[in-house]
Formats: structure tokens, C-alpha cells, sequence
């Protein structure tokens, strides 16, 4: 039992104090029996405070503190470092959120919130009586990384890791790497092509000799927690032999021979591609592949070429590592049938499939064998949705949609550009880009969210209407040759992923960080980190800042060999335990397995995998459970005094 | 339902201002001018028509007249987009369309063509005054007769068609229900705007531009009716002779002052200098300077034996009287004051 307990009543300057009589709670903490001292402070966070608590500490031997101020997610780390500095065990600290919980709550009944805050306070005080010195658990890890998915977030952290001396896995679900950035062309603002540079990458990865790349490789069961997973990879067939080198006469004869046609997802399906292919000339890695999902083995190819092997099998590979990173990356968006016409009006494409069509279009711009003139982009479609789940915006497509429409005005300087947008956000240096292309001649209308863009098929003309608010709600049309459908990003279907690993999907269906703010590429899964657009919307440059971020926290956390976890776990009671069962189905984090004592079956808890949450406490019927640093009689004690 | 037409802005580049796509709608032009109201709101209006090509829109707008190029919309403007010169292209654009002959916007928008009818006018003064052998008093007769007969002429047969055409453009195909009696209430707005040009002074700063293009007004017209109706080629009035020169002084200092101006660009509206500007100012300034010779070659005897002085004068009026009063920037004499006479129409019948 602590016995020289300091309590300090913080103001938040007057945040607290307008409401909560400080000075009361202060003299209330001083009749408690343990209590040493207790003040009230302007900023209890201020660095002259701090010091002060801290010289308290030292002077008056205090033996525990409590701080009554704001959330304890807002300053637990501050305080436990006050006392860690004043040679004070850090978990015989406990803060009192009379702020959130008090003052602002009740802000229109002074005297029950400062009623409240004495309790809250005599409930804390009662709490760190029982507090005991407790310290950071540490288990032993890999200096392992599995990277999954090459795109251009999962590549840059590959070798950012690889660099830093983290063996890298790098995982690819298709047989080829790149991602979303290969499928572009000339990128903002390097003008550079995402081609070279994920050429670039690749040839920096595939000579890394801390780097294993695997392509057409899935993940199929995860095993282990942070610092020791146990990764079981599935590598799909790519019919082809590793030591091929690519013939390029003999592959385009395979591909003429080839029966197979499927819709070419590389080009958005605008195209066709046959089951033997690859989507580019320099595409990595340079052996082409046969897709096993399409292909019917005919053999036709394989006659041809001694390199092609029909035979070849699903392997599965086991990998051990100490942490997974996620770099999933996003789908475009898919309009469903009719929206704004799309597949009901045969000129309706997304921005995507217009990015394609203008790579691969020649001197004219050719689509459905019409020759385009007038191009309508319609902007937020599948973001910022009135209606639909998608409420966030993609952040990218306003500045891709109006790129892309510079980049067709260069390489076809008849054409007109039509923006019928919800606002421009063009945000930070690209800007410049808004600019160029209204200097351009390119025309911007916009309306609100209540009245959409329509698109109408009147006779042979594709005609889209606006009520536009810049010309005071005049309803202005255009008869468009091509519609392209701005669509936002959602992520990747990852339903084996997610299931397997256990990440959190956030509301908006994207992989879920702890805390936007404070901690962004970490997950509540220990050890699983997140990076890129799997997690949110972002461009390229925002998806390598957040990949970079990731690879840095990725070493940080497996490159000691050891990681440190925080000692709130829960603990079993061998001689209670009965082994019932009844924790594990309890447990959300798979954290509690069977073991035997003494030839006693009981529960035991993966250090590693426990968060502490303790759902496992109230199920238990012999009470053989208990959470450290929220013990029985620390909970016991603080509802003595809530109800006394 | 109105069509946008994005090939209308090819169109007034070709007028002058070729930066207003660029606008991006914030309004701050509309929100400086001094001169917009509530019941006109320029020049973004202005700006976001010409953008999206809905030139009937414009063709019935009286604004570009309402607009005095103070310039600060231009100044102020985040993106360069120039608002001031726009108007001042629209003013340009609107004058060819209220032109039922079409030469105005073929002189506005080719330079070639307008050196040609220059050259063209200058030949045939030259030509016709051989034909009266180079007889001095012949010319100097054909001179003064000339004078009269252009005016009635370029009045009747081009000003007063080009003044109906804009009544219908601005109030008539628009649909305003005008009831007579408030043609004659109004009128009086007509002849203070036409001699007075008092909304200039709706711009800040612009007392000084306002006064020298009052007395420029004021010397010209009464340079006009001294020449015309008192003969002062012709005269042996002292009064009148003397003030046939204060009159081509004031007109050739005045206008020397503008050239200066646009050559130092020296405020916002001197900045975009088309060619239909500097023939104005230039001609203008001739007009005065080479009258003013021309008395002086006559009060010392000199004129008989340098006719050339004679016939540079007369080039000079004959290139004015044909070419920029029916063709060029002299009509927005009349527009601007047709302009704020119309509007005081449509807001008297509102």
C-alpha cells in the first residue's frame, strides 16, 4: 500500500476551473488517508510543473502521484516520464480525467461536476494505493520484415528496410510488380513514366541481397505474434522457367498461337490480352507469365518453346519474420451500372480507362471508332457520395483528372476538356496544375452535391447538364464525345488478408491506423504495420512519405532483436484455473492457449499477443485471471470509493 | 439551356485579352470595382460568360460600357486573368456586332486590313487632288465640302443603324417592355453621359484622366464645329481663328499626353495597347496638330506653295472621317453613352 501519495488538480487554465471548484477537489484529496500533498496547478503539463512534480517526488519521497487533469491519452506519457525522471516507477502513476469527463461534460452544472471530479479523484487515489512497480515485458524478435505488395509504397520500404539491414520478404499477389504505377504514364510532377520508375526501383530491389522478392505469391495462414511470425506463402504457377530469358519473337509467336482472350485488367479491361502475356514491354520481372486462372493448357505455346512448363505446381513456401507490412494499395472505383451512364451509354469511361486509352492511342484520339473532341470529366464519383458509404474524398483524382486532361490537350491540342466538378482540390504544388489547365483554355463548371451532373443520351449525343453555380445556377450542357468518370480509390479486396491477419478495417473500409495523428502506420495488431492506399487514399508521393514511415518503424521495432510490450496483460492463477476454456472464445487477439503445470491443464497467455483488454477477467468462474496494473483490488478499491 | 461554346474565347483573343481562362471564379474583380452594383455585377460575370461562350448573354449585357478600365480588377486579380482588358476586348467585340456592315470587326481583328484601308484612302485623297491639278483652293473647297458631306453620311448610313441595332440587341430582343414616356424621362442621362463622362470619376484616382478627356472632348467637338460650320480655314475673324488654335492645341497636347501614356504603359489601361487604340490616339492627335499647321501656313502666306501640308491634313481627316469614326474606337463616344442611357431605361421600368 502506498502511504505518500501527491495528488495534483490541474485548470487546463480555466478549461477545468470555469466549471470544477479545483480547490475543493484539492482539499478532499488532502483528508484522504496515504495522502501526502495536494496541489492545484495552472497547467499541470506545463514544463515548470513537471519539474515541480518531480522535485516533489524527490524531496518528499513520495511514493505514487496522481494527476487529475485531462485524458490519460493526451498526457499518460508525459506524466509516467515526469515520474521515470524523478527515479519513480512509472506504473505508480495514475491520471484522473476530470476534464473530458468533467468539466466539459457537465459544463452546465458546476457543482455536480466538481462532486464528480472528488470522486473520480478519490477513486484514483484509491487506485494507485494498490499500484505496484511494474516494467516493460520484452520478448525476442526477428530482424525479418515480410512487405506485402510491390507496388511503388511496398517496393520503396522493401529497400528503405533492406538498407537499413531488415531482411526483406517482398510479397506479390500478381506475377509481376509495379502495382497502380506501372499502369500510368507521365506521373506529376517529375514527368517522368511510372514504368521507369518502378524500372528503377526493380532493378535495385532484384540486386539487393537482403531483398526476396516472391511474385503470384499469396499469403495463406499467418502464425506466431510480433517478433515471430510464421508466414505460409502460397506461390502460384507462372508456367514459365525461372532461368528463361525472354525471346521476344518467340513470345509474341506464343501469344499469335495463344486461344485464350480475357479482358486485360492492366488496361481496365479496354482491351483483350491472351492467357500467355505481359503488360508492357519492360515490365518486371522480364519473363512474361501464363495466367493460371485462364489458361486452359492446350500445350499450343509449350510446343513452341522449351521454356514454357504447363506442369509447373502451386508451391507453398514458409516464412519466419518479425513484423508484417501492408501495403495493399487501392482499386479505382467501380460505378455501378447506370451511374452517370456508366455501361448504359457506351461512351462512359472511367478516368483510369481513360488514362489507358490515351497511352495507347496514336495520332488521333479514337474511342469506339469516333474520334473524340469534347471530354467531360465528372468529378467525386464513388467519393464524397451524398447517399453511398464512400464519404471521404480521394484526395487524388481532382489532380489526376485535371493532369490527365493537360497531358491529352498536349498530345491532341483540338480537343476541348470539360471539368464538371464539386470544387477543385488541388491542394499544396499541384495547384500549378489547376492553373495550367484553365490557362489552357479547359473549362471548369461546378455544382453543389443536392444537384449532380447528369448524363443523357438524346438521339446520337451524349449530352451532360449542369446547374452550374459559377454562372448563378445557369443550366449549362455540352454534348460530349467521351464521358470520363473521376473515380475515387478503394482499397483492394483483401478478404484472406484481413481474415489471416486480423487487421482492422476502418468505417471507410481502408486498413485502420491506431491513432491518425501520433501513431500512423501502426495497427492494434502488434507487429502489423500499414502503408500507402491500402490505408487511405493518397497519391504517390504521400504513399512512398507514408511507406518510408512505416519501413522506419518496422526497423525500429525487430532490429534490437527485442521488443518492448507494455505490462498490462493478463496473468492466470495456475492454482485456480480449471482450464475451462470459456477465456480463449473470449480472447479477440487468439492470445490464450492451453498448457499444462504439474500435469494440471491451464490457461496460459501469449505475452506477445495479449493488448489487455480484459475481456478474459469477467467470463473466468473460478477468478483465476488477473490483469496486471488493473488488478481486483485495484478495480475493487476505486468502486469503494465511486459508491462510498 | 444554353450550349457551351469554348471556341468564343478563340474568338475575343483576337480582340485582345487572351488571359482570361485562367479565371477561377473567386470574384475578387467584381468585389474592387468601384463601378459594379447590385444590378450590375461586373467583371466576373463578364469573365465566366466569355469563358464558357454564351455570347448572346454578352451581345444583350450592357456592362462592357458600364466598365471605366480603372484597372484595379486587372491589379488585384490572383491569376492574371486580366478582367479590365477583357472588358475592354468586349467593348471592342460589342462595337463589331452592333456594326451592320461587319467592317468594324474586320478592321479590329486584321491589322492587315486596316494598313490596307489606310493606304487605301491615303491614294485616293492623292488621286483625286490630281485630278483638280493640285489647285489649292479647289482641294481646300473639296476639303471643307468633304467634312460636311462624311458627317451627314457616316451618320445616317452607319452611326444611327449601328445605335439601333444595339437598342435591340440590349433591350428589345431581351424582351424589356419600354413604355415610350420613359424614353423621354431618360434622355436627359444620354447628354450628361455624352458631354460629361461623369462616371469616369467612379474610379479612384482618375480626376486627372477625366479632366484632360473632357477637355479632349470638348476641344474636338468644338474644333469640329469651328472647322465645319465657322469655315476656319476659310475665315478672317480674329475670334474665331484664335480660337480654331486654342482648340487644335488643346486636342494635339492632350492627345500627345495619352500616347505618352500607352507607350509608358503607365497605368492598367494603357498596357494592352491594340492598334485600333493607338490609330485613335495617334489619328486624334494629328487631326489637331496638322490643322493647327495648316492655320499657320495660311496666316503666313506659306499654304500656296506647300499644298503637301494641305493634303497630309486632309489624309488625315479623310483616314478619321471613313475609317475610326464609323470603324473604329471613335464610336464608343456613343455607346457608352447610349449604354448608360439604355440602362437608365431598363432600371427606370423595373
Amino acid at each position: 500500500m502506498k502511504n505518500k501519495i501527491g495528488v495534483y488538480v490541474c485548470m487546463c487554465g480555466s478549461n477545468i476551473s470555469d466549471y470544477v471548484d479545483v480547490e475543493k477537489v484539492k482539499a478532499e484529496a488532502e483528508k484522504i488517508g496515504g495522502v501526502l500533498l495536494s496541489k492545484t496547478t495552472m497547467f499541470a503539463c506545463a514544463d515548470s510543473t513537471q519539474q515541480e512534480i518531480a522535485n516533489d517526488i524527490k524531496d518528499q519521497e513520495l511514493d505514487a502521484i496522481v494527476v487529475a487533469s485531462c485524458s490519460p491519452k493526451l498526457h499518460l506519457h508525459t506524466f509516467r516520464n515526469v515520474a521515470i525522471r524523478a527515479g519513480l516507477n512509472p506504473y505508480n502513476y495514475v491520471q484522473v480525467n476530470i476534464r473530458e469527463q468533467g468539466s466539459w461534460a457537465h459544463s452546465d452544472n458546476p457543482a455536480q461536476a466538481t462532486e464528480k471530479a472528488i470522486k473520480l479523484v478519490q477513486a484514483g487515489i484509491e487506485r494507485v494505493k494498490h499500484s505496484k512497480e511494474l516494467s516493460t515485458v520484452k520478448i525476442p524478435s526477428e530482424n525479418s520484415v515480410a512487405v506485402v505488395g510491390a507496388g511503388i509504397a511496398g517496393m520503396r520500404s522493401a529497400l528503405e528496410l533492406a538498407e537499413m539491414g531488415t531482411e526483406v520478404h517482398l510479397i506479390e499477389r500478381e506475377h509481376f510488380v509495379g502495382g497502380r504505377t506501372s499502369q500510368w504514364n507521365v506521373l506529376f510532377t517529375t514527368n517522368e513514366t511510372g514504368q521507369e520508375v518502378i524500372s528503377r526501383l526493380y532493378n535495385q530491389i532484384i540486386s539487393h541481397p537482403k531483398i526476396t522478392l516472391y511474385t503470384g505469391t499469396n499469403i495463406i495462414s499467418k502464425k506466431g505474434s510480433v517478433g515471430d511470425f510464421n508466414l505460409t506463402l502460397k506461390v502460384n504457377p507462372r508456367y514459365i522457367k525461372p532461368e528463361c530469358k525472354l525471346d521476344k519473337k518467340k513470345f509474341q509467336e506464343a501469344i499469335d498461337l495463344c486461344p485464350i482472350e480475357v479482358d486485360d485488367k492492366f488496361n481496365f479491361n479496354i482491351t483483350k490480352r491472351k492467357a500467355i502475356y505481359k503488360n508492357y514491354d519492360s515490365e518486371f520481372p522480364e519473363m512474361p507469365a501464363i495466367d493460371y486462372e485462364a489458361c486452359n493448357k492446350c500445350g499450343e505455346c509449350a510446343k513452341l518453346c522449351d521454356e514454357i512448363d504447363l506442369n509447373q505446381q502451386p508451391e507453398e513456401k514458409l516464412i519466419n519474420v518479425g513484423s508484417v507490412l501492408l501495403s495493399t494499395g487501392f482499386n479505382p472505383y467501380e460505378p455501378p451500372k447506370g451511374e452517370f451512364g456508366y455501361e448504359d451509354i457506351d461512351n462512359v469511361i472511367t478516368l483510369q480507362q481513360f488514362k489507358r486509352l490515351i497511352e495507347l492511342n496514336g495520332g488521333k484520339l479514337i474511342y469506339n471508332n469516333k474520334e473524340i473532341k469534347n471530354i467531360a470529366y465528372i468529378y467525386c464519383v464513388g467519393s464524397r457520395q451524398v447517399d453511398g458509404e464512400n464519404k471521404y474524398c480521394s484526395r487524388y483524382c481532382c489532380t489526376s483528372a485535371i493532369h490527365t486532361a493537360i497531358l491529352v490537350k498536349e498530345k491532341y491540342p483540338n480537343i476541348n476538356n470539360f471539368h464538371f466538378n464539386r470544387g477543385i482540390r488541388t491542394y499544396g504544388k499541384q495547384e500549378v496544375l489547376y492553373n495550367k489547365a484553365s490557362e489552357q483554355g479547359d473549362i471548369f463548371l461546378q455544382s453543389f452535391e443536392d444537384a449532380p451532373t447528369q448524363v443523357e443520351k438524346v438521339g446520337n449525343e451524349t449530352i451532360v447538364k449542369i446547374k452550374d453555380i459559377l454562372t448563378a445556377n445557369e443550366e449549362l450542357e455540352v454534348s460530349a464525345d467521351l464521358v470520363v468518370l473521376v473515380t475515387g480509390m478503394v482499397p483492394r479486396e483483401n478478404a484472406d488478408l484481413v481474415n489471416i491477419l486480423k487487421v482492422p478495417i476502418g468505417r471507410d473500409k481502408f486498413f485502420n491506423e491506431i491513432h491518425p495523428k501520433l501513431r500512423p502506420v501502426e495497427t492494434v495488431i502488434d507487429g502489423v504495420l500499414i502503408s500507402g492506399a491500402c490505408q487511405a487514399p493518397l497519391n504517390i508521393t504521400e504513399s512512398v512519405k507514408s511507406s518510408l514511415s512505416a519501413a522506419s518503424k518496422v526497423n525500429s521495432l525487430v532490429s534490437s532483436g527485442e521488443i518492448e510490450l507494455e505490462p498490462t496483460m493478463a496473468v492466470v492463477h495456475n492454482d485456480k484455473c480449471t482450464w475451462c476454456d470459456k477465456c480463449t472464445n473470449a480472447c479477440p487477439y487468439d492470445a490464450i492457449s492451453v498448457t499444462k503445470v504439474n500435469d494440471k491443464e491451464v490457461a496460459l497467455v501469449a505475452k506477445s499477443l495479449c493488448k489487455g483488454c480484459g475481456m478474459c477477467l469477467p467470463v473466468c468462474p473460478e477468478n483465476a485471471i488477473d490483469l496486471i496494473g488493473y488488478t481486483d483490488i485495484e478495480m475493487e478499491s476505486m468502486i469503494e470509493a465511486l459508491i462510498d | 439551356m444554353a450550349k457551351i461554346n469554348p471556341d468564343f474565347a478563340k474568338e475575343i483573343f483576337k480582340y485582345g485579352n487572351n488571359d482570361f481562362n485562367a479565371c477561377y471564379n473567386c470574384g475578387n474583380c467584381t468585389a474592387v470595382c468601384s463601378l459594379s452594383d447590385k444590378d450590375n455585377s461586373f467583371p466576373r460575370k463578364m469573365v465566366r460568360l466569355s469563358v464558357l461562350g454564351l455570347d448572346d448573354k454578352i451581345t444583350e449585357s450592357l456592362d462592357p460600357w458600364l466598365c471605366y478600365y480603372c484597372g484595379e480588377c486587372a491589379t488585384l486579380c490572383p491569376r492574371e486573368a486580366n478582367p479590365g482588358e477583357l472588358m475592354m476586348s468586349l467593348r471592342r467585340w460589342l462595337t463589331a456586332k452592333y456594326d451592320w456592315t461587319g467592317l468594324s470587326g474586320i478592321l479590329y481583328k486584321s491589322l492587315f486590313a486596316t494598313l490596307f484601308a489606310f493606304i487605301a484612302t491615303a491614294i485616293a485623297v492623292i488621286w483625286f487632288s490630281a485630278k483638280l491639278n493640285f489647285n489649292t483652293e479647289a482641294i481646300m473647297h473639296f476639303g471643307h465640302q468633304f467634312e460636311m458631306i462624311s458627317i451627314a453620311a457616316v451618320f445616317t448610313l452607319i452611326l444611327l443603324p449601328n445605335i439601333a441595332r444595339m437598342w435591340w440587341f440590349t433591350i428589345i430582343k431581351p424582351g424589356v417592355k419600354v413604355k415610350f414616356k420613359t424614353y423621354l424621362q431618360s434622355a436627359k442621362e444620354l447628354f450628361i453621359h455624352m458631354f460629361t463622362q461623369k462616371r469616369t470619376l467612379g474610379c479612384d484616382d482618375s480626376k486627372a484622366r477625366w479632366f484632360m478627356h473632357l477637355i479632349l472632348v470638348f476641344g474636338y467637338l468644338a474644333l469640329l464645329f469651328t472647322t465645319v460650320v465657322l469655315d476656319w480655314f476659310g475665315t478672317e475673324n480674329m475670334f474665331i481663328i484664335a480660337l480654331g488654335y486654342i482648340e487644335s492645341i488643346s486636342i494635339f497636347i492632350i492627345t500627345a499626353i495619352f500616347v505618352t501614356g500607352r507607350i509608358k504603359k503607365n497605368r492598367e489601361l494603357n498596357k494592352f495597347s491594340q492598334p485600333s487604340d493607338w490609330f485613335f490616339v495617334i489619328w486624334l492627335f494629328l487631326m489637331g496638330f496638322t490643322a493647327f499647321i495648316v492655320r499657320i501656313f495660311i496666316d503666313l502666306d506659306l499654304i500656296e506653295n506647300n499644298l503637301w501640308m494641305y493634303l497630309f491634313h486632309l489624309i488625315v481627316l479623310v483616314q478619321w472621317a471613313l475609317i475610326i469614326v464609323p470603324f473604329g474606337k471613335w464610336t464608343h463616344f456613343l455607346y457608352r453613352s447610349f449604354a448608360m442611357y439604355f440602362e437608365k431605361v431598363i432600371q427606370a421600368n423595373k
